[in-house]
């Protein structure tokens, strides 16, 4: 689908969207095609559309008009339009015209027209913004079949989004569709099926993507033996399709030498659990379990995209959780980059394994300015805050902050959870090694436990020592990762959750030094 | 155990106990003894781990030069750092080491420490309100107890110069103690003897301390349109109750209530969603929301605080029966809202809806404070580390997270919204009784929210801090009476005249 901007003119032969402000205000363009009073009398037939935020109605083939039909979409109270509502209503115009039967729509809801409110170009990106996630339809190669009871192609090619700033709303927008693209690999990525996304068919994405300006950087298993990337081997050593670490970077700065911001994403392509074998009905589910790597990996694109000013880096631990011959054993110990023994008394608390490895491994080799980890880390983490939230963890107040209020302005909502301190690393005793990877017991709170896990990672150990702590975030977004029901921005599938927080993180807190 | 403050003096007889700074630094009265040692205690910590960290211990049997039969030294930590918790954190220790060790009577020696924020006679308060918690034994039913397993020490003497300011801080601290002992009773004694009826007479004593306590019976919570927490009880052949404390603290009856309300399952089986079978005797203690409400006000009542409380426990117990409320079934709360009962074993927020509802509108208080043991799920969320705070006003809640801080009954907020409530959609009535797997402490949270109106409200998940499975300095394993020194703190700190 392809959005351009211009400026108000004649309404084409498509679909015509405009705006009713609540208290079923029609906005000036609005008002310009109710000549006769069309769309007055069918708002009067629709007593329950109120021009509350993003209600719609629509008329078919209005009486004297060009157009295809007219979609009136409810602003709701425009004093205090923002970001994300915008987003919302752009979100919600391509839930309904995208697999519509129209092929071409027209924008104009007058929402940067000074009669309705102040100012109006970001809003406009932003609703561009909704738009473009979500018209955009995940993975739609693999069905090869038309199935005309259920017709989910895209037939909307163009949206013109009127504007009296064209080519201002252009720039922002220039800025702000990478970013889309970025939420959208992320999406496509976690949603490819695992006999299709292996470590090193996701190398090979990573690798298409290099006339972006991205570098990357692979170690395989006879690196990650030499530097001593236990913990990542031992997670993917059952598997036919071997482990890798990629380390993706932006050089965006314009001091070459300035430490990056690092995003560690979980990549287990597929989690079956491996000796400590997942059972149930959602197993399949697990092939969204690199959704972190696919998040870092999308925001390394955004970055990429729009020419941040900034070092990033994406370090991406990739690996295939299976049962084998040669599969890691409960009870096995491991020595970890960082050095620490774990012994490994749960193969399916693999996440924090490979994430383990490539904190302590970012910390050594980049020395980061800030280290965020993503991970669908936990089935506790859903029992904690179900789909609305993703749990936070780090022991850095103000960054903490920052992200909860970014994540609340973009829709990717986050709730700070406990870090909990030594006093709890009782449960995670072992009897021979430094640490062991899950508690035993029944009914344990196992996001506080791997967060604190990861945390033990985080302080220089004994191979690690020198290379300085910095600032540190994880994220569990086991529960946001995949929508059951279409949202506003994502139809039902994966979200690319993340995505937009840390590039608005980034842009805000961390570009231009 | 006796417990008393009294004036420096050296022990002739049993054990004396000393404090040490981080750093081997001997407090004053630690010195004293060195001294008359002969450099015995800093002899024995050169040749042991014994740093003086926070609640470290070193014991020194028939110290040379000394009448005492032994010296055991306690670390402190760093004296920056000693505030209350950390003295009541001493007494805990001092009787953890002492209790079983054959000595029959310990004597602590509390000095002043230069760079506390705690003067001496808040410490000595402190150390003698953290032993008296530690102490507490539930033994009544040990009838053949070799008399070796039981607790030899039978007196602890706190030593301070400043007797008038220990005291003064100590009288509060003991009542409230006392009632921390009568929660930690109620909860720990069996469902065969604490059951709705027994539980409500137990509240009666309380009218000795001026509380006023009214007990309705099944009769007149039917006639309040109560049918969601009869419809918890009506499997069980024991009476449900609705219990209604009232103490007047500030001299008139118009000043506005704070309220508590506390769940009361006396015995939780689950109902005809029967539990399985390991674990379940623990549902004797599903009432430790409404023995906190309880121990609350009797704290509130001994030490004469200056605030108009009320405190309503709703008593059943969930059994499964021909009688009992079946999977499916449709109750009215006294709310008037409806509720589909999709799982019997959900059923502390049932009784808790018409408990809320009742306070609210009886006595339309400044607030309203819910202690349940609710949900499976905040054990996976938080689990022993912190209870779940809920609420629907965020000053309230910042106070309780302050008061829970301050007394070391910790507190975490969790999330809410009206996107949570959609779990709660019924196909039937107005809502159901479950949300589901995903967030289901915040769903539960979210049912009681339609139960509380517009008063400010909170609710304390404690189902993973309620009971205890391991000794910590102040609080025995077992039952744990959180919430109850929280509560009064929130009260002495924020709702006091």
């Amino acid at each position: 689908m392809r959005i351009e901007f211009a400026s108000p003119g004649a309404v084409s032969s498509g679909a015509c969207v405009v705006g009713v402000v609540a208290g079923r205000r029609l906005c000036p363009t609005a008002e310009e095609l109710d000549g006769r009073e069309v769309l007055t009398r069918a708002m009067a037939a629709s007593p329950r559309f109120t021009g509350a935020e993003a209600q719609t109605l629509t008329v078919m083939a209005p009486e004297g008009l060009a157009c295809s039909r007219v979609v009136l979409v409810g602003l709701g109270a425009v004093e205090d339009m923002d970001g994300r509502r915008a987003r919302t209503l752009g979100g919600t115009i391509a839930a309904l015209l995208s697999t519509s039967g129209e092929t071409h729509a027209d924008v104009a809801l007058d929402l940067d027209d000074g009669r309705t409110m102040a100012t109006g170009t970001d809003l406009l990106a932003e609703l561009a913004l909704g738009l473009r996630l979500r018209a955009h339809r995940t993975l739609s190669g693999y069905r090869t079949r038309h199935d005309p009871d259920e017709d989910t192609t895209p037939t909307l090619t163009t949206v013109t989004i009127r504007t009296d700033h064209p080519e201002a709303l252009h720039l922002v927008w220039q800025k702000l569709a990478p970013v889309a693209e970025g939420v959208i690999l992320a999406r496509e990525l976690t949603a490819e099926p695992a006999n299709h996304l292996t470590p090193e068919s996701f190398i090979t994405r990573i690798r298409a993507m290099s006339d972006l300006g991205l570098t990357l950087e692979v170690l395989d298993e006879n690196a990650l033996a030499r530097q001593g990337l236990g913990l990542l081997l031992a997670v993917g050593q059952g598997s036919r399709h071997r482990p890798r670490l990629a380390v993706v970077r932006w050089q965006g700065a314009e001091d070459p030498d300035e430490p990056p911001v690092v995003l560690i994403g979980k990549g287990i392509t597929f989690d079956t659990g491996g000796l400590s074998l997942k059972h149930g009905e959602s197993v399949h589910e697990m092939k969204g379990d690199m959704a972190g790597a696919a998040t870092a990996l999308g925001v390394l694109r955004g970055l990429a995209g729009r020419g941040a000013n900034v070092n990033a880096a994406a370090v991406l631990p990739l690996a295939e959780n299976m049962p084998d011959g040669g599969a890691t054993r409960p009870g096995d110990v491991v020595r970890s980059y960082a050095g620490l023994t774990v012994e490994i008394v749960d193969t399916d608390a693999e996440g924090r394994l490979i994430l383990a490895d490539a904190l302590a491994y970012a910390r050594k080799t980049l020395r980061p300015r800030v280290m965020i980890d993503l991970a669908t880390l936990t089935g506790a983490i859903i029992t904690t805050l179900g789909r609305h939230h993703a749990g936070l963890f780090s022991p850095d107040d103000a960054l903490a902050a920052r992200l909860v209020a970014l994540g609340t302005e973009v829709g990717e909502r986050l709730w700070r959870m406990p870090l909990l301190g030594p006093e709890v690393d009782e449960d995670m005793r072992s009897d021979i090694a430094d640490l062991k990877n899950a508690s035993h017991e029944r009914l344990v709170p196992d996001a506080l436990d791997a967060a604190r896990f990861l945390q033990r990672f985080v302080e220089p150990g004994d191979d690690t020592a020198g290379a300085p702590t910095p600032p540190w975030v994880h994220l569990d977004v086991a529960g946001v990762t995949e929508n059951d029901e279409d949202t506003p921005l994502a139809p039902k599938g994966p979200t690319g959750f993340g995505v937009l927080l840390l590039d608005r993180l980034i842009g805000r807190y961390y570009e231009g030094g | 155990m006796k417990i008393t403050l009294a004036k420096p003096a050296l022990p002739s007889e049993g054990a004396v106990i000393v404090g040490v700074l981080e750093g081997r630094t001997l407090t004053a009265s630690a010195a004293d003894l060195d001294a008359r040692a002969d450099g015995a205690l800093t002899r024995a910590m050169a040749a042991s781990r014994f740093e003086g960290k926070k609640e470290q211990t070193l014991q020194i049997l028939s110290p040379h030069g000394l009448e005492a039969t032994r010296v055991l030294l306690v670390g402190l930590g760093k004296a920056a750092d000693i505030d209350a918790l950390v003295m009541q954190g001493f007494g805990g220790t001092v009787v953890a080491q002492l209790s079983g060790s054959g000595e029959t009577t310990a004597a602590i020696l509390v000095d002043p420490i230069e760079g506390s924020p705690l003067g001496a006679g808040d410490m000595a308060a402190n150390v003698a309100y953290g032993a008296r918690l530690r102490s507490y034994r539930f033994d009544k039913y040990r009838t053949k107890e070799k008399s070796e397993d039981k607790p030899s020490l039978k007196k602890v003497i706190v030593h301070v110069a400043e007797q008038a300011a220990a005291r003064r801080t100590h009288e509060p601290l003991e009542k409230v103690a006392e009632a921390i002992t009568f929660t930690r009773d109620l909860v720990s004694e069996p469902a065969n003897v604490i059951y709705p009826e027994s539980f409500a007479a137990a509240t009666k004593t309380l009218a000795d301390l001026g509380v006023e306590v009214e007990v309705l019976g099944e009769k007149q919570m039917r006639k309040l349109g109560m049918g969601a927490l009869l419809g918890v009880g009506q499997g069980s052949d024991r009476e449900s109750q609705l219990v209604v404390m009232r103490w007047n603290g500030t001299g008139t009856k118009k000043s506005q209530p704070v309220a508590f309300v506390g769940k009361g399952v006396t015995f939780d089986s689950g109902g005809i969603s029967l539990k399985p079978g390991p674990g379940m005797e623990d549902m004797k203690w599903d009432m430790g929301g409404a023995a906190v409400v309880t121990g609350l006000m009797r704290a509130l009542a001994a030490r004469k605080a200056r605030v108009n409380a009320v405190g309503v426990v709703g008593l059943v117990e969930n059994m499964p029966s021909g009688a009992a409320q079946r999977p499916g079934d449709i109750v009215t709360s006294m709310s008037g809202q409806t509720i589909e009962v999709l799982n019997t074993d959900a059923e502390g927020r049932l009784v808790l809806a018409d408990a809320l509802w009742y306070t609210h509108t009886q006595f339309r208080p400044r607030f309203m404070v819910d202690l349940a043991t609710l949900t499976g799920a905040i054990l996976i969320s938080l689990g022993t580390s912190h209870a779940g705070l809920f609420a629907n006003d965020d000053t309230l809640a910042e106070r309780l997270q302050g008061a829970g801080k301050a007394v070391g009954e910790k507190l975490w907020r969790l999330p809410m919204g009206e996107e949570y409530d959609k779990q709660l959609k019924s196909d039937a009535a107005d809502m159901k009784n479950i949300g589901g797997r995903e967030a289901g402490s915040i769903t539960a949270a979210q049912f009681l929210k339609r139960f509380v109106a517009d008063t400010p409200w909170a609710h304390l998940d404690i189902a993973g801090v309620t009971w205890s499975k391991k000794d910590t300095a102040v609080v025995p394993k077992g039952s744990t009476a959180f919430g109850l020194r929280l509560l009064d703190r929130l009260i002495a700190d924020h709702y006091e005249e």
